[in-house]
C-alpha cells in the first residue's frame, strides 16, 4: 500500500493523465481568458497592453477610453468597454455612458458601469433614464437596480406609469431591489391602481421590498407589505410567495397562518406551506406542526411529517418518535424512515420493537433505519443488546449487525447460528457471509458438517463469501471438508477451494477429478473448467485441463476440459504468440463440435501470427464456424500489426467479404480493405 | 499488469462487491400513496414537465425523466428549429401521440399554468437566467451545470429560489451516486481522521471561451433565434460557430472557464465532503498549475489536473490525518486502507443522472430540498467563480463568505458580477 500511496501522492511528479500546459505567458493567458480569444491573433500591440494587468490601472484606463472613442472595430470596442470594469474610474464614465443607448453596446458598457465605484455611474445611469429609449432603457433600469441607487427611486417611480409594460416591470423590480419607504409606498399604490400584465412584476417589487425589510429587522413593515400582496388580485404564485414571507415575518405568531396553508385546498398555498414549515424557526412551531399532523388528510400527513423532520430543533425527535411508535401505517413508516436521519441511540429500542411487527412495511422501515442510524454510538449499543436479546429481537439485531458491518458481533452471531429458531439461524448465516474472515472459516465448516439440508445452502453461501475474502492461505482449513465422507460436502469444499485459489486448492480439486463418487468428479471437472487463470499462482490448471480434454472419463469431462483449456489460452499473457498458436493447434484433433471450433476461432482472433490466419481461413470454409472465423479474421486483419504483411491482411479480409453473412463484419472488413488498397 | 490492475482482479472485485452494505444515499422518502392502484400514478402525483434548450446533454437527461412513470413531458422551448423538432419527436415517440408542444421563446412555455417543472439544458450562458425566470413563473427547476457564471448570479439564484419557494436541483448528478457519496461520508464522519486536504479535478483551469466572431448572415428567427440564443449575454453578431451552446460564453463573464465547467461537479463534491455547503473557502491562490484554496476550518482545497489514479473522469480525493480516499467516474473507490471501504454501496460507473432526477421528482412532491439544491449550488459556484477570479488576477485573494465580498480587494470585487443584456433582469 505504501508504494500505491507513493504513486498516488498528488505531489508526485509522475503524471497519470495529461498535464496542463506550463508557463503560459501572462499576456497570452489573459487573452485566452478574455471574451475575444477567438480573434486574439488579430490583436495589435495597443490592445494587448490594455489586457495586461501588470500595466498600471490608470494607464490601462486611458488607453481603453481612447479605444472606445476611436473608430476601432466593434469587437475591439466591446472588449475595451468590458475591460473598463476592472480599471475604470469616474474618468471613464462619460465615455461609457455614451454607449447606453446602443442596442449592440449598452450591455458591454453597463458591465463596467455596474461595478465602477462612486457616484459618477449612478448619475450617468439616472441621466440615461430620460434620454435612452426602447430596450436599452430596460437595461439602464436594471443596472440602477443592481447598484441600488436610492436617488433613482423617484425617477423610477415615474416609470411605473410608462406605456411600455416591460419598462414598468423592470422599474418595479429595480425599485424592489432598491427598497425603502418611498419605493415600497409607490409600489403599493401602483399595485392598487394598475391592472394587466404588470401586476405580477409590481407584486414582485413589493415582495423584494418586504424581504429587505425583514432582513433588516423591520418585521412589522415587512409583514404589512406581504399581507397587502397576498390579499391583492395578483397571480397565485405571487400570493404564495407573499404568504411565505408573511408567515416568516410573523415569527412564531405565524404558526396559525402556516397551518392554514397546510390545510388549504389550493395547491400553490399548500406547497408554500410545506416550504415555510421547514423555515419558520422555534420549538413551539414544531410542536404545533406535530399536533396538526393527525388532523390532516392522510396524503398530507406524511408530507408534513417530512417537513417537520427537516427542522432543526429539540422538539423534532420526540415528535417523530411518537409517530414512529404509534400512527397510521403510512405515517408510521415515514416516521421510521425519518429516524434514520434525525434519530440517535435513544431510538434503538423503538426501532427494534417496530422491526418485529407483522406489518411488513413497518418492519422493513425500522430495519432500514437501524442499518443506517448514525448519531451517537449506535454500534456499541447494538453490541450491548445483542447477547441479551430474546425472541424475534435477536434476529433483528443480527441483521442490523450484519448490515452495519459490526465485526465484533461475530461471537454472538456464531452462537445464534445453532439456535433452534430457523429464521435466526438464517440471519446468522447471512451475517457470517457479510462479516466472517479466515478466523471464522473453521467454525463455518463445522456448522456445515452438522447442518440440516435446510441450512446447507445458506451456509455454503457464507463459506464461499468468506473464502473469496480469505485468499490461498485459507486452503488448509477447507481440506477436511474437501475430504469429507459425505459427497455433497466434498463438493461444497471444492467450490470453496475455487474461491480461495492457489496451488494447494488447485491440487485438491485436481485430485477430486478421480473421486470415487461420480457426482463429485463432475463437480471437480466443472470447477476446474472455470478456474480463474489471471492469478499467476494458478497457471497449473492448464495441464490437467488438457489431460481432461484428451482423456476425460466422460465425454462431458472432455468437453469441459477442452473448453476450460481454450478459455485458459484466451486469457494467459505470459507465453508468446507462436507457443499459444501451437497449443491451440494441439487441441484441433480433440474438437468434436462447432461450439468448440467457434471458441478456438475466438482464441485465434487474439493471436497476431500468420499461422492464426491460416487456421482461421480453414474454419471459414466450414459453414458452422465461418462466421466466428470471419469475425476473428477481421479482428486480426483490420490492424496494421507488424506480424502481418499487407498481402496477408488483404487476403484475410477478402475471405471475410466472401464468406461472412454479417453486414457488420463485412462492413468493417470492407473499410479496412479500402485502407490497405 | 500494474499494481493497481492487480488489485482490481476478479477475486478482489468479488470481495469488494459482496455484499452490499447499508445505503448511504437514502432515497427521498415518499409514501406508497403517491402511487395509484396497480402501480399506476395517481393524477395528482404526476409531474408535468417542460424542457428548455434541449440538445445533446439535455436529451440524455430528458431520457432519464421520460423513463419515470410519474412524469409527463408536454412541451419544449428551443431557439433552434431542428432541436425543437427532435425533442418533440422524442416525447411523441415515448407517449405514442403528437401532443408535445413546441415554442421558440421560453417565456411562452413558462406562461403555461399546467407545467409544474422544467428541465433546463441550454448553454451555460442561459442557465441562471432561465432558472430564475422559471422560478418566478412558479416552476420547479432541474438545471444543467454550471448554473451561474458569476458570484452575483450564484447568490441571485439562491435568493430567488428561497423567495419563491420553488425546488431547484443542479445537474451535478454525482451527488446522487454511491461511490462519491461513500467517499464524502468517510470524510464527513471523521473516518479519515481530521480532514486536511481535498483534491478536485477540474479538467482544465484555463478558459476556452468563444466570443465575437465575424458577422454572418443571420438565419430566420424560426430557424435560429439569435437574439434569444444570446439571452442575457452581451450582444455580438451572428456567427454559426457560436451556436455550439456548450462553449458559448462558457463560464461566461470576464473570467469563467474550466474551473467552473467541471468544478461545479468536483469542487462541489469537495464542498460536500468538508460539510461546507453553506460557505466557501476564504483564500485562493494559484500555485504553479494548481489552484489552492483554504476554508475557515483550515481544510485546503487543491484544484489540479495531474497525479490522479486511473479512476475515470471527474475524480476527487479526500485526505485526512489518518487516511485518504479517491474515487472517480468509473465507480471504483481506492482508500489508504481497505477497511475503510467495507460496507460501500454498489458500484455504478458512467455517472448516470437517473438517481439525481428521481431525487428531484421526489422533492417536487414533498417540497423538500434536493441534494444539489439552490443553496448548495450557490456555494459551490461561488467557490469556482472565486477560484477563477484568483486565476485571472494571478494573485492571492481573500473572500468573506458572510459578506460575500473579497477583502480589501476592489479589483476582485468588480469581477463578482456582470450585467445582463436587456430585457433580461436578474
Amino acid at each position: 500500500m505504501a508504494s500505491l500511496k507513493q504513486r498516488t501522492n498528488p505531489e508526485s511528479t509522475m503524471p497519470f493523465h495529461k498535464t496542463m500546459k506550463h508557463h503560459i505567458s501572462r499576456v497570452a493567458q489573459l487573452l485566452s481568458l478574455a471574451v475575444f480569444a477567438a480573434s486574439a491573433s488579430a490583436l495589435g500591440p495597443t490592445r494587448a497592453a490594455t489586457l495586461d494587468l501588470d500595466v498600471p490601472a490608470a494607464e490601462r484606463e486611458q488607453k481603453l477610453i481612447a479605444l472606445i472613442k476611436s473608430d476601432a472595430q466593434p469587437a475591439e470596442k466591446a472588449l475595451a468597454l468590458k475591460q473598463l470594469a476592472i480599471c475604470g474610474t469616474a474618468d471613464a464614465v462619460p465615455a461609457l455612458a455614451g454607449f447606453l443607448g446602443s442596442e449592440e453596446f449598452s450591455t458591454w458598457a453597463r458591465i463596467a458601469l455596474e461595478v465602477i465605484p462612486g457616484p459618477a455611474p449612478d448619475e450617468a445611469l439616472r441621466a440615461a433614464l430620460t434620454t435612452v429609449q426602447g430596450r436599452p432603457l430596460i437595461g439602464v433600469i436594471s443596472s440602477i437596480g443592481v447598484r441600488r441607487d436610492l436617488k433613482a427611486a423617484y425617477p423610477l417611480i415615474t416609470k411605473l406609469r410608462h406605456p411600455d409594460a416591460q419598462v414598468v416591470s423592470a422599474a418595479a423590480i429595480a425599485l424592489g431591489h432598491i427598497g425603502g419607504d418611498s419605493a415600497a409606498r409607490a409600489l403599493e399604490i401602483s399595485l392598487a391602481e394598475t391592472s394587466g400584465a404588470t401586476r405580477s412584476a409590481i407584486a414582485e417589487g413589493c415582495i423584494l421590498c418586504a424581504e429587505r425589510w425583514l432582513a433588516e429587522g423591520q418585521a412589522a413593515k415587512a409583514m404589512a407589505l406581504y399581507d397587502t400582496v397576498r390579499k391583492a388580485d395578483v397571480p397565485q404564485r405571487r400570493v404564495a410567495e407573499a404568504t411565505r414571507g408573511a408567515i416568516l415575518a410573523r415569527g412564531s405568531d405565524g404558526t396559525a397562518l402556516l397551518l392554514e396553508q397546510l390545510r388549504s385546498p389550493d395547491k400553490a398555498l399548500y406547497s408554500i406551506g410545506l416550504r415555510a414549515a421547514r423555515e419558520l424557526p422555534g420549538t413551539q412551531v414544531t410542536e404545533a406542526l406535530a399536533s396538526a399532523v393527525k388532523q390532516l388528510a392522510p396524503d398530507r400527513q406524511w408530507r408534513v411529517l417530512l417537513a417537520l423532520a427537516d427542522r432543526h430543533d429539540a422538539a423534532v425527535l420526540p415528535a417523530v418518535k411518537a409517530f414512529a411508535k404509534d400512527a397510521p401505517a403510512e405515517l408510521r413508516v415515514t416516521a421510521l424512515n425519518v429516524l434514520e436521519h434525525v434519530g440517535d441511540t435513544s431510538c434503538i429500542p423503538l426501532l427494534i420493537e417496530a422491526a418485529t411487527v407483522d406489518d411488513r412495511a413497518v418492519a422493513q422501515a425500522a430495519k432500514a433505519s437501524l442499518a443506517s442510524l448514525h448519531t451517537g454510538n449506535v454500534d456499541a449499543e447494538l453490541l450491548r443488546l445483542l447477547p441479551q436479546a430474546a425472541g424475534k429481537q435477536r434476529q433483528v439485531l443480527v441483521e442490523a449487525a450484519s448490515a452495519r458491518r459490526i465485526e465484533s458481533a461475530i461471537p454472538s452471531v456464531l452462537r445464534y447460528a445453532t439456535d433452534a429458531d430457523a429464521g435466526l439461524r438464517k440471519a446468522a448465516f447471512e451475517a457470517l457471509a457479510a462479516l466472517g474472515g479466515p478466523k471464522e472459516m473453521g467454525a463455518v465448516v463445522d456448522l456445515l458438517k452438522s447442518a440440516t439440508a435446510q441450512d446447507r445452502d445458506a451456509l455454503e453461501q457464507a463459506l464461499l463469501a468468506i473464502s473469496g475474502r480469505s485468499g490461498a492461505a485459507a486452503a488448509p482449513t477447507l481440506m477436511p471438508l474437501a475430504g469429507h465422507s459425505d459427497p455433497s460436502l466434498r463438493a461444497v469444499g471444492l467450490h470453496a477451494l475455487a474461491a480461495v485459489g492457489g496451488p494447494e486448492a488447485l491440487a485438491a480439486v485436481i485430485k477430486a477429478v478421480d473421486d470415487q463418487e461420480p457426482s463429485v468428479q463432475d463437480d471437480a471437472v466443472r470447477t476446474l473448467s472455470t478456474w480463474p487463470n489471471n492469478w499467476p499462482d494458478d497457471n497449473g490448471v492448464a495441464e490437467p485441463l488438457l489431460a481432461l480434454a484428451k482423456s476425460g472419463r466422460k465425454p462431458m469431462h472432455q468437453a469441459l476440459g477442452l473448453r476450460g483449456y481454450l478459455q485458459y489460452l484466451q486469457g494467459i499473457k505470459h507465453i508468446g504468440n507462436d507457443e499459444k498458436l501451437a497449443k491451440v493447434r494441439e487441441t484441433m484433433p480433440l474438437m468434436k463440435s462447432s461450439d468448440q471450433k467457434q471458441l478456438a476461432a475466438a482464441v485465434l482472433g487474439a493471436i497476431p501470427a500468420p499461422g492464426a490466419i491460416d487456421m482461421l481461413v480453414g474454419f471459414a470454409g466450414d459453414a458452422d464456424t465461418a462466421e466466428a472465423a470471419c469475425s476473428a479474421l477481421t479482428a486480426l486483419a483490420v490492424k496494421d500489426a507488424p506480424e502481418f504483411t499487407k498481402d496477408q491482411r488483404r487476403k484475410a479480409l477478402q475471405i471475410v467479404l466472401e464468406k461472412s453473412k454479417s453486414d457488420g463484419t463485412r462492413k468493417r472488413a470492407g473499410e479496412a480493405l479500402k485502407k490497405i488498397q | 499488469m500494474s499494481a493497481i490492475d492487480n488489485q482490481m482482479n476478479r477475486r478482489r472485485f468479488l470481495k469488494r462487491t459482496f455484499p452490499v452494505g447499508a445505503m448511504l444515499l437514502a432515497p427521498q422518502i415518499v409514501a406508497p400513496s403517491v402511487l395509484g392502484k396497480g402501480g399506476g400514478v395517481a393524477p395528482s402525483e404526476r409531474v408535468v414537465l417542460g424542457g428548455i434548450g434541449i440538445g445533446g446533454r439535455g436529451s440524455y437527461v430528458l431520457g432519464c425523466f421520460l423513463q419515470e412513470p410519474d412524469v409527463r413531458f408536454v412541451a419544449v422551448a428551443e431557439v433552434k428549429a431542428q432541436r425543437r423538432q427532435a425533442v418533440k419527436q422524442m416525447a411523441d415517440t415515448r407517449y405514442g401521440n403528437t401532443d408535445c408542444a413546441t415554442y421558440r421563446d421560453l417565456r411562452e412555455l413558462l406562461a403555461r399554468n399546467d407545467i409544474d417543472a422544467v428541465l433546463i439544458a441550454t448553454g451555460p450562458n442561459w442557465h441562471a437566467a432561465a432558472s430564475m425566470l422559471a422560478a418566478r413563473a412558479g416552476k420547479d427547476v432541474y438545471c444543467e451545470k454550471p448554473c451561474a457564471k458569476t458570484i452575483m448570479d450564484s447568490l441571485a439564484l439562491a435568493d430567488t429560489f428561497r423567495r419563491t419557494g420553488r425546488v431547484f436541483q443542479a445537474g451535478t448528478q454525482r451527488r446522487s451516486l454511491p461511490n462519491f457519496a461513500y467517499a464524502v461520508d468517510l470524510a464527513r464522519r471523521g473516518r479519515l481522521g481530521k480532514l486536511k486536504t481535498l483534491h478536485a479535478h477540474p479538467a482544465g483551469l484555463e478558459t476556452k471561451m468563444s466570443g465575437w466572431l465575424p458577422a454572418e448572415t443571420e438565419p430566420p428567427k424560426e430557424e435560429v433565434d439569435w437574439d434569444l440564443y444570446l439571452g442575457p449575454a452581451a450582444w455580438r453578431p451572428f456567427n454559426r460557430r457560436l451556436l455550439d451552446g456548450f462553449n458559448f460564453e462558457k463560464g461566461g463573464g470576464m473570467v469563467g472557464g474550466g474551473c467552473l465547467e467541471w468544478g461545479s461537479h468536483c469542487v462541489d463534491l469537495c464542498q460536500w465532503a468538508n460539510d461546507a455547503d453553506d460557505t466557501s473557502p476564504i483564500e485562493y491562490e494559484r500555485k504553479g498549475d494548481r489552484l489552492h484554496a483554504r476554508y475557515a476550518n483550515g481544510v485546503e482545497l487543491v484544484v489540479r489536473n495531474d497525479g490522479w489514479l486511473p479512476l475515470g473522469s471527474c475524480p476527487v480525493r479526500f485526505e485526512g490525518e489518518t487516511g485518504w480516499v479517491e474515487t472517480g467516474d468509473n465507480g471504483d473507490l481506492v482508500a489508504s486502507d481497505d477497511a475503510l471501504l467495507a460496507g460501500k454501496g454498489v458500484r455504478i460507473s458512467g455517472y448516470p443522472a437517473d438517481f439525481h432526477v428521481r431525487n428531484f421528482l421526489d422533492c417536487v412532491k414533498t417540497r423538500g430540498q434536493p441534494r444539489a439544491n439552490a443553496e448548495v449550488a450557490c456555494w459551490s459556484h461561488i467557490t469556482c467563480n472565486a477560484a477563477n477570479i484568483a486565476l485571472f488576477l494571478d494573485r492571492k485573494v481573500q473572500y468573506d463568505p458572510k459578506k460575500n465580498e473579497f477583502i480589501n480587494d476592489e479589483e476582485a470585487n468588480r469581477l463578482r458580477g456582470e450585467a445582463w443584456r436587456e430585457p433580461w433582469q436578474a
